[in-house]
């Protein structure tokens, strides 16, 4: 249908797909812009010098990176076992690692908290050891790991199921161990797949509020401080934060998909 | 050329789908018989019952609630400009200060409340608690005890002010510094009614909260003594004393928070979006036998009738109104 050959005959596909296109561009971009433009440069200089601000965003940043990393090293294996194997219960447990992303997420917050609090074994352990999840940097990374891990463990499973399985066989047939098979065969060839896994899951996280500011108000991630400065100060004071934290966002992500672009483009 | 016609069809379809989306004009929201009640969290459960009886007695009315922070709900309405028909706020003041003139031009004080110590059977010391010994015991360590954000919530500025007034009333010179010092920041929380779950999930010993609440979600309270639990008018010199720094209209910038009694206000919005639903809401709520009966019995005494300050604003409510107020400073 959309063959080069034809240009001279009307293709509603083709005009229908330019137009969507840029509808939906339009309303992804729309708003963003307004958002970034409406604050003064003064503004945006004078919120970036204030600590507090630093301090969120950084710990956004922080705190979803570590769900990353932690998705990463519990969500690999994992990952893999459901790229590889057929077992029973497996749709069954396809969705168990779905469900975060469907749960409202004050549910995820309130969830973690009744777990956390002394009504419950578990929290009466933790407290016991001294591990305090209301209003921590482990509460936060909780909750962020919560809502990131189905993004992780989804684009690497996709990754592994990309590697075809005779390879692996193959190295497992010249005698290669399962663990020298996945990191001289598996992982070279899935990494790309695990990286981007790894930017899903932290752009999740650094996005998340509702989960979070149940569990923890203080000390406050970036989008807490954004919701905590417009109803405090209102908007003109919110939107120079969410300004940083997209300019932060969007150059880390950048970054990370230069990185996870193979040597001759893509596109 | 029919097949053409189709997809003219599904195109303009799409544009006006996105096209709403983009546009989503706030008269969407005002269509026949939706009423939007913006009220402070403390009132969410008095209005669910009042909503219920309300539309059961007017079914084609749709009574839509919004909760949250008084402040913030306020400034929805000023800043952002949603779409409300009412709004009841925690602290009168906020109206007077956040709505007046730009947004609202009357302000009706139709209920109160007061500060109680909230905890469960779990609480530390909960056996040995009462109004004696609350502050002793907030000032032990290990109990895990909180209020809402003062910035945020009247709630919160106002759990501040009854530290302060105690302060005084017992004659215990540094005591709210004292108590500050073993309430870290990390158990201050946007809205008092959260704090209620932490109670409940013991992950908090003691909260601040307004009776309502207490009462309405079934908790353990420590009253305290009428001078400095902010509910009786009568001592509004008194509670004057109490000052509580609150942030300003910018980061970095203080605003004072002065003691006053609880009182709540309720208004109507200028540009309400069904001002003839609003005002048969609002003479509901505010009749003896109806939403004020409600509160009575949620805990939040009401004032029968309601109060306006001036005989100037009696004149500006709407005529249905004015006969469930009174004049009274």
């Amino acid at each position: 249908m959309t063959g080069s050959g034809h240009e001279k005959k009307f293709d509603p596909f083709r005009s229908l797909t330019v137009f969507s296109t840029s509808v939906i561009f339009i309303f992804i971009l729309l708003p963003l812009v307004e958002m970034v433009l409406q604050p003064s440069i003064d503004s945006l200089q004078e919120t970036i010098r204030d600590k507090d601000v630093l301090r969120a965003i950084w710990l956004s940043v922080y705190a979803s990176g570590l769900a990353a990393l932690i998705s990463f090293v519990f969500g690999t294996p994992f990952a893999f076992v459901l790229a590889r194997r057929a077992f029973f219960g497996k749709r069954f447990v396809e969705s168990v690692v779905d469900l975060p992303v469907m749960i409202p997420h004050p549910v995820v917050g309130i969830a973690i908290l009744s777990l956390a609090g002394r009504e419950h074994w578990l929290g009466q352990v933790m407290q016991g050891v001294g591990v305090r999840v209301m209003g921590s940097v482990t509460g936060i990374v909780a909750v962020l790991l919560f809502v990131g891990l189905p993004f992780y463990i989804n684009a690497a499973k996709a990754g592994f199921e990309a590697v075809p399985e005779r390879l692996e066989k193959v190295s497992r047939s010249l005698g290669a161990s399962m663990t020298g098979t996945f990191l001289r065969i598996t992982f070279p060839l899935a990494w790309r797949s695990m990286l981007a896994g790894m930017i899903m899951c932290t752009a999740r996280a650094i996005s998340e509020f509702g989960a979070i500011v149940i569990v923890a108000y203080h000390p406050m991630t970036a989008p807490v401080m954004i919701y905590e400065r417009f109803t405090a100060y209102g908007m003109k004071y919110s939107q120079p934060v969410a300004v940083w934290l997209i300019f932060v966002s969007l150059v880390l992500f950048l970054f990370l998909r230069l990185v996870s672009l193979p040597q001759k483009s893509r596109s | 050329m029919k097949e053409l016609a189709t997809w003219k069809k599904v195109i303009l379809g799409i544009v006006f789908v996105a096209g709403g989306m983009m546009l989503s004009l706030p008269a969407n929201a005002a269509s026949q018989g939706k009423v939007i009640v913006f009220h402070a969290g403390s009132l969410t459960v008095p209005f669910v019952e009042m909503e219920k009886i309300f539309e059961s007695k007017h079914p084609g009315t749709d009574i839509l609630r919004e909760a949250g922070g008084s402040t913030k709900m306020a400034r929805m309405i000023s800043e952002l400009n949603k779409p409300a028909d009412i709004m009841a706020s925690a602290d009168y003041a906020v109206i007077d200060k956040g709505l007046i003139p730009a947004k609202a031009t009357w302000n009706i004080r139709f209920a109160t409340n007061q500060l109680v110590l909230c905890y469960t059977d779990r609480s530390r010391f909960a056996s040995d608690i009462n109004a004696q010994n609350w502050y002793d015991i907030l000032s032990r360590e290990g109990v895990v005890w909180g209020h809402s954000d003062p910035n945020l919530d009247p709630c919160g500025y106002r759990s501040l002010m009854v530290l302060q007034l105690a302060e005084k009333y017992y004659n215990k010179p540094g005591l709210y510094d004292l108590l500050i010092a073993n309430r870290p920041k990390e158990n201050v929380r946007p809205k008092s009614v959260e704090l209620v779950s932490l109670l409940k999930t013991g992950n908090m010993d003691y909260a601040w909260e307004y009776l309502s609440v207490a009462v309405q979600h079934e908790l353990k309270y420590v009253v305290l003594p009428d001078e400095i639990n902010l509910g009786n008018y009568r001592h509004d010199d008194f509670y004057k004393e109490a000052k509580v720094k609150v942030t300003g209209k910018k980061p970095g910038t203080w605003m004072t928070r002065t003691g006053s009694s609880c009182t709540y206000g309720i208004t109507l919005i200028k540009e309400a979006p069904n001002p003839e639903g609003a005002l048969a809401f609002l003479e509901y709520v505010l009749s003896p036998d109806g939403g004020l009966k409600i509160l009575k019995d949620m805990g939040q005494p009401p004032f029968i009738p309601c109060r306006v300050p001036t005989d100037g604003m009696k004149k500006m409510l709407p005529p249905s109104l004015q006969k469930l107020v009174e004049v009274k400073n």
